[in-house]
């Protein structure tokens, strides 16, 4: 068996130079060792694939029409075998890709992996953020409830506020004065074939960047000491990766036991009893326009299009303002109690949406 | 003079094994939990629970000495030999009910506590501004409990760190051996000392447990939704159809048209009996 399988290797290496391409991949140097810091790459792509495989499994039975998506969706958690399960997993590798994506971004800043000459990897990290939030909106549509409809028109009414191009995106997102079979067909392309091809895309291009720039290494050490532990991506790295990338994988299952989707009452453009509500990571947003002082037009402009418009531009930007060399976090104090304050009060909005729910009964 | 090990800080090291041991056992326990939640056992009740502590107290052993024993070779330059695991859980085990005791009613007291002073500064916030608008007062009560909370929670986990980070110094200092390595040799000692002897071997024992516990997790993985939409229309019982055997079936169909064929010969010979009755008229 062995020798077979050493033949087929030898084959496809004598025509595409398998054995360079492997030590490409698995011979990366990683300055200072390897480390837990360094998985978080790894695991999105992980749950990015099982997202793709998890999405396609749904797709054989979805049909994503106005009439039917939301009976399809019924279908698949009540009668297709494991399909609750599939769905379930669909559900939560979503947001677990969205705290993969944070706890990544959050990585790569307190490391400051971002500076010189990394700048280009963080720009397309900052893509690809953006196409994985667009991921979450655009899926949430899908199944057609009352918690889909509604949050999809809180989503765009707030998009609808971004100047020059607000009326635009949201009258093509619509595709008509209210949501329906137009919106529900346009989500769905955006989702499983817009999306997906531009996430694989950026993605590429940030793993070619980042094995251009090389990884960043520890921000602290000496000299010595990173040489001493300077290691290669295999073995102690891709076990780290497996070991993570089993953890998450682990997680989202249990979180498709504990909270499998249930769907609430089939789209209608009367919300009844239900108070409209977006995602949990969209949550710190949508307290923030309850604000008093975010209230009226100009207000939730702000709110909804500028700040968060502004902090992703001050995002963009950041490896050109934060020119100095220095990568030690314990050094950047600016830098610590920046990321600390926005994280306080991203955790402290949510929890007060959370909290607000009851006040609306 | 003082052991060279007293420099370190026990906060610090106790951080670097605890938190290395906890993410080494974590995996574990999430395998167990994870089949728990397949066979519909809830780990964080009854059974479960009592199944999931069993389980994980050899696992943290196992954790807590692989961990510790890296951490003092590659930081403190020692080498301990005998259980490390056994000793230092159970140590630290202590010490955490010790602390968790103590956190469970400083937490409680700081939590009633800050809630009533927030709530008596809120009263008084809404005398001087009546229209105190509800998301700004739910975000500011929020902040005014969370913040002392939090303060609390941190110094009692600071407590214990640094009562283990005590104990784990007194370990070392009475168990361990300066080794004479170099910083290179005692990075790769325990590094390569992780590699398996038999790669191979390593690799098919792993896909063989992927393997099996994949199965085990299928097969008590529930088909349906364990939680069913309550407006859900229950599918209609279909009967069962009877199986269909040809040869009866023409069997009978055979005698269904025999028995046809014989009463509809006794009726044509009762019409033409009365029809000759009615031409002899």
């Amino acid at each position: 068996m062995n020798g077979l399988l050493q033949k087929v290797y030898d084959f496809v290496d004598e025509r595409i130079d398998l054995k360079t391409l492997e030590a490409k991949m698995m011979n990366e140097p990683i300055k200072g060792g390897s480390r837990w810091a360094y998985v978080f790459g790894s695991c999105l792509l992980f749950i990015f694939i099982m997202q793709a495989i998890t999405g396609m499994l749904l797709m054989f039975y979805y049909i994503p029409s106005a009439d039917h998506a939301y009976a399809t969706t019924q279908y698949i958690i009540h009668e297709v075998d494991y399909g609750w399960f599939i769905l379930s997993y669909h559900f939560w590798g979503s947001s677990a890709m969205v705290v993969m994506v944070f706890a990544h971004m959050s990585q790569v800043f307190l490391w400051g992996a971002y500076k010189k000459p990394r700048e280009m990897i963080w720009l397309v990290g900052l893509l690809l953020f953006v196409i994985v939030m667009a991921f979450g909106f655009t899926g949430y549509l899908l199944p057609w409830d009352q918690r889909a409809y509604w949050a999809t028109t809180v989503g765009v009414e707030i998009m609808d506020k971004t100047p020059i191009v607000g009326d635009f995106l949201a009258r093509f997102l619509k595709g008509g004065p209210t949501p329906g079979q137009m919106t529900l067909s346009r989500f769905f392309v955006i989702h499983v074939m817009i999306l997906p091809a531009a996430l694989m895309g950026l993605a590429g291009l940030h793993l070619f960047l980042f094995r251009s720039a090389g990884p960043a290494g520890p921000f602290r050490g000496t000299l010595e000491e990173l040489r001493a532990k300077t290691d290669f991506f295999f073995p102690r790295q891709v076990w780290k990766d497996i070991v993570a990338i089993a953890v998450v994988f682990l997680t989202i299952c249990s979180l498709a036991f504990i909270e499998p989707v249930q769907l609430l009452e089939q789209a209608t453009p009367d919300p009844g009893d239900y108070h409209p509500e977006p995602e949990w990571y969209f949550l710190f947003l949508f307290q923030m326009l309850r604000l008093k002082v975010f209230s009226g037009e100009l207000g939730q402009f702000v709110a909804g299009v500028a700040i968060p418009g502004a902090f992703m531009l001050l995002l963009a930007a950041l490896p050109f303002i934060d020119r100095s060399p220095e990568r030690n976090i314990f050094k950047r104090p600016v830098a610590l109690l920046s990321w600390t304050v926005v994280m306080i009060g991203i955790l402290v909005l949510t929890v007060s949406a959370i909290l607000n729910r009851e006040f609306l009964e | 003079m003082a052991h060279p090990v007293e420099s370190n800080s026990s906060i610090k090291l106790a951080w670097a094994v605890s938190w290395s041991a906890f993410w080494t056992g974590f995996p574990f326990k999430l395998i167990v939990a994870l089949l728990l939640l397949a066979g519909q056992v809830h780990p964080w009740e009854g059974a479960g629970l009592v199944t999931l502590l069993v389980v994980s107290v050899p696992i943290d052993i196992w954790a807590v000495g692989l961990t510790a024993r890296t951490v003092f070779l590659e930081r403190l330059g020692m080498e301990v030999r005998g259980p490390v695991g056994v000793t230092l859980w159970w140590q630290g085990a202590v010490l955490g009910a010790l602390v968790l005791g103590g956190a469970y009613y400083a937490v409680g007291a700081t939590v009633a506590v800050s809630q009533k002073v927030a709530a008596a500064m809120i009263a008084l916030i809404k005398n001087v501004y009546p229209t105190l608008p509800i998301a700004e007062q739910i975000t500011l009560e929020l902040l005014l409990w969370t913040i002392p909370t939090a303060i609390v929670m941190l110094v009692c986990g600071l407590i214990w760190l640094q009562l283990f980070g005590w104990r784990v110094k007194r370990f070392v200092i009475t168990s361990g051996q300066t080794t004479s390595a170099s910083l290179l040799e005692r990075v790769r000692q325990w590094d390569y000392a992780r590699v398996p002897a038999d790669p191979t071997l390593v690799l098919v024992s792993f896909a063989g447990v992927i393997v099996t516990l994949t199965v085990v997790f299928w097969a008590l993985l529930p088909v349906t939704t364990p939680t069913p939409h309550p407006d859900y229309p229950l599918p209609p019982v279909e009967k069962a159809a009877k199986p269909v055997k040809p040869e009866e079936l023409i069997k009978k169909t055979e005698v269904t048209l025999e028995k046809a064929e014989a009463v509809l010969t006794a009726l044509e010979k009762e019409k033409s009996k009365e029809t000759k009755k009615g031409k002899g008229k």
